[in-house]
């Protein structure tokens, strides 16, 4: 009973310190619609990166195949540029409002068809991974537009050798039909590869709901729990400032029992936040979170018992105030970017993943995405849940290790 | 003279303050520092090394007696190659629920299904068949990289197929007997073209592309320069300004603690006062911005461009920001409102000036515009000009627009103050 009092009255102190309101609502939500404006509205319409088009070969059945090509790639969509835009294309890749460009030449498809080889020009700064991308599907499209061309060149000649053509503008219109032929061939290749997203354990007919908030909502969910400490810590160090902590050891209070409620605050705290940012990403980003409630529960659980013992870590290191607010900004950066918070750890170096792979959120991450991207169920969050509970009960042990009353 | 004792005092308390030393110099370097180890810094040397995306192929092909070929067995081979063997870790399964078990289970990042008509497909006239990647959806980079690679296999096939396709379509149209050995060699002349196409490209070569950088006003920028540099001077931004308001933040610190008070009776002008305080956030914001510029320079390997086109962005940075700390600060009336404040004032300009989506490519045109409505926008702006080879008249109009703001809030918050303290 003295540990749910205690754990009440380190509630109170926080709810009525109108900054708790900011830092563990306001900014969360502030940051997490920020996000998810930017990176809906990038995906809106069309999510394919810009490559911007600009055709200097008028009337040409070969350009007019390219970006027929390019259009059906899935990673890039071509932007036809014309007048200051075209002059300003190379610009507009410089500077990241297009992730490529390709320039056609004068006289391509003629130079094409006769064999001299004229070159387009792709700009591309592929030090970069949107550039990267777009290089390679501008590639992809060229060899099939060069396979086009090639078969258009191998029936004229097989024409050639059988029949004859009787002008050279008899040859020409036939290279032009086979080449429209082979390009629109291209547009539904008899040989594919098709792409499926594994959703292991999702019921009959159920769409999981991967969105571009499906990585953003419980990288938010981790980085602002952790972040959230600054409240909920802080508490610890004023009692301990004003020697409330000393006080309260006159009373018949045990000194495991001011522990544990001061957790125990923590934890509600910290599993409050929690629901109030699943609720958010359900209901206002689609993140299908109570697709299963009891996994999901349990890594709310599991983090929050995680995300307190590190409070409570933090509240026995911290000597004043600028400390707390250090320590659970340090905590926030290293937990949260090392541990996928940020971005998925795939797609960073081997050794940072592996690395990365150590951090108790990242652990929290697969729990959460074991649910709302891969569609599996209770026992897929089982060993992350166990994982997290590990780490909670060895920062626990830290903790307690490290605190002082005085 | 008095200005300057003020200053220092004021300065001495910033550096002496732990708090003030991660904020100012800590966090935007172990920010840019853990970016940097996730996407540049760890590779053996120097570069980028990617993780091994664990695969299992499933080959189901089964060619009919009558073909020579398996089409299959060469798409597998295909992907054990020893070329392939830093990016991929090929397993071979014998069953496809298997596979798809695997991958659901994160024994494998992808599964490629190569259906049992593959070859058929590919060498009957009207076939069509599909191979399948079943992937873990919570990875991005590795099969994005397995679906190159397969792709550009099967297009090499495809293509063949659509050549002989066309060609026989073309030629019988106009009567031309066609006959097997015709369409084999024109399979065959295909083969050989796209495979030489191919090694051409893996050796660097290709005929009908010409890749290009995108153009500097300099010589062409390094990969740190490109993308970390960008991202470093989205903190150096955010940080400074932050430090602009911290250190503001000591004239409602003294005036709580009195010492502001009994600054007041002292023969010093509130003028030279409040100057002082000025002063002590613009050298301590010049400090901080010169010592994160060579710490990333020696760290991250940033080459911040020309040097006086920097210095012309940096005096803008470091005005704005001292100028908005004094703004922001005149409005407040105790430190307990100042932290929330500050916090929320520069998270949202931050956010909306464009400093925490540095190292997000091709955002929509409209957020750049937004941008420019913050101080942090414009110094951004002007940041990425020295980045990208810019000199002193490209940076010019970014520089004199965050000076200007810088003095204009400067003066309002000034106003307000000595209003106060009158």
């Amino acid at each position: 009973m003295r540990v749910i009092d205690l754990a009440l009255k380190d509630l109170l102190q926080i709810v009525r310190d109108w900054k708790s309101a900011f830092f563990l609502v306001v900014m969360p939500i502030l940051f997490t619609l920020f996000f998810g404006a930017i990176f809906g509205s990038s995906a809106e319409g069309d999510p394919r990166l810009p490559v911007g088009f600009v055709s200097h070969d008028e009337s040409d059945a070969l350009s007019t195949s390219l970006y027929t090509l390019l259009e059906a790639s899935d990673a890039i969509r071509p932007v036809v540029l014309e007048g200051d835009d075209a002059d300003s294309a190379t610009d507009s890749v410089r500077d990241g409002d297009l992730a490529g460009a390709v320039i056609v030449p004068p006289g391509f498809g003629e130079r094409v068809l006769a064999g001299e080889g004229p070159r387009l020009t792709v700009v591309v700064d592929q030090n970069t991974p949107s550039g990267q991308t777009a290089s390679s599907a501008v590639q992809a499209a060229v060899n099939r537009l060069l396979g086009a061309v090639e078969t258009a060149r191998l029936s004229a000649e097989a024409f050639e050798a059988q029949q004859g053509f009787e002008s050279e503008a008899a040859r020409r219109t036939y290279l032009d039909e086979t080449l429209a032929l082979a390009s629109e061939a291209w547009l539904q290749p008899p040989l594919t590869v098709a792409v499926e997203q594994s959703g292991a354990q999702a019921g009959e007919g159920e769409e999981l709901s991967a969105n571009v908030y499906t990585q953003s909502s419980p990288g938010m969910i981790v980085q602002f729990v952790v972040f959230g400490l600054n409240t909920s810590a802080m508490v610890l160090v004023l009692e301990r400032k004003s020697r409330t902590l000393q006080r309260l050891l006159t009373t018949p209070i045990t000194r495991t029992q001011v522990i544990a409620g001061h957790v125990l605050a923590m934890f509600i705290v910290v599993f409050l936040q929690q629901l109030l940012y699943v609720a958010f990403g359900q209901l206002a980003f689609g993140v299908d979170y109570m697709r299963e409630p009891l996994a999901i529960l349990l890594v709310m659980v599991t983090l929050a018992l995680w995300v307190s013992s590190l409070g409570l870590l933090i509240g026995a290191a911290a000597k004043s105030e600028d400390q707390v607010m250090m320590w659970a900004l340090m905590a926030m950066f290293v937990f949260s970017a090392m541990g996928g918070a940020w971005f998925p750890l795939d797609v960073t170096g081997k050794t940072f993943a592996a690395i990365g792979h150590l951090m108790p959120t990242a652990w929290a991450m697969d729990g959460f995405q074991n649910i709302v991207l891969r569609g599996l169920g209770l026992s897929s969050v089982l060993l992350p849940a166990g994982i997290l509970l590990a780490y909670a009960v060895a920062f626990f042990g830290l903790a307690v290790w490290r605190f002082r009353f005085e | 003279m008095k200005v300057l004792d003020i200053a220092l005092k004021d300065m001495l308390r910033s550096f002496r303050s732990g708090f003030a030393l991660v904020m100012m110099f800590v966090a935007p370097l172990l920010i840019t520092g853990i970016i940097y180890a996730a996407f540049g810094g760890m590779g053996g040397d120097g570069g980028f090394d990617l993780p091994l995306t664990r695969v299992q192929v499933v080959n189901l092909d089964q060619p009919g007696p009558q073909y020579s070929f398996a089409f299959g067995q060469m798409l597998v081979g295909f992907l054990q190659d020893e070329g392939l063997a830093n990016l991929l870790q090929v397993t071979e399964a014998t069953d496809e629920t298997d596979a798809r078990v695997a991958v659901d289970n994160q024994d494998a990042g992808v599964a490629i299904i190569i259906p049992p008509d593959f070859t058929t497909a590919a060498l009957a006239p009207d076939g069509r068949a599909s191979i399948t990647l079943y992937q873990d959806p919570t990875l991005t980079l590795g099969p994005g990289i397995v679906k190159g690679v397969v792709s550009q296999f099967v297009d090499g096939f495809a293509g063949t197929k659509i050549a002989s396709g066309v060609v026989a379509d073309q030629l019988g149209q106009r009567g031309v007997a066609i006959d097997a050995s015709l369409m084999q060699g024109i399979a065959m002349q295909y083969g050989a073209w796209a495979e030489g196409l191919g090694q051409g490209w893996d050796e660097g070569a290709h005929p009908l592309l010409e890749i290009q950088l995108p153009p500097t006003k300099a010589e062409p920028v390094s990969q740190e320069t490109s993308i970390f540099g960008a991202i470093m001077a989205g903190m150096v931004i955010f940080f400074a300004f932050f430090t602009g308001a911290s250190t503001a933040e000591t004239i409602i610190l003294e005036d709580e603690a009195g010492t502001l008070a009994r600054l007041f009776t002292t023969p010093t002008p509130r003028a030279v006062i409040l100057g002082g305080k000025f002063a002590a956030s613009f050298m301590t914001l010049i400090v901080q911005v010169v010592v994160l510029m060579l710490a990333s320079a020696i760290i991250f390997r940033i080459h911040w461009g020309e040097p006086l086109a920097v210095s012309l962005v940096a005096l803008g940075l470091v005005v704005a920001a001292a100028g908005l700390g004094v703004f922001i600060m005149s409005f407040l009336k105790s430190t307990r409102q100042a932290g929330p404040v500050m916090g929320t004032v520069l998270t949202l300009s931050g956010m909306v000036g464009g400093l925490f989506t540095t190292g997000i490519p091709n955002l929509p045109a409209t957020y750049g515009t937004i941008n420019l409505l913050t101080p942090h926008g414009w110094v951004l702006r002007g940041w990425k000009l020295v980045l990208a080879g810019g000199g002193v008249s490209d940076v010019l109009l970014p520089a004199l627009i965050t000076l200007g703001m810088g003095i204009v809030f400067f003066v309002i918050g000034a106003f307000i103050f000595r209003k106060r303290f009158a």
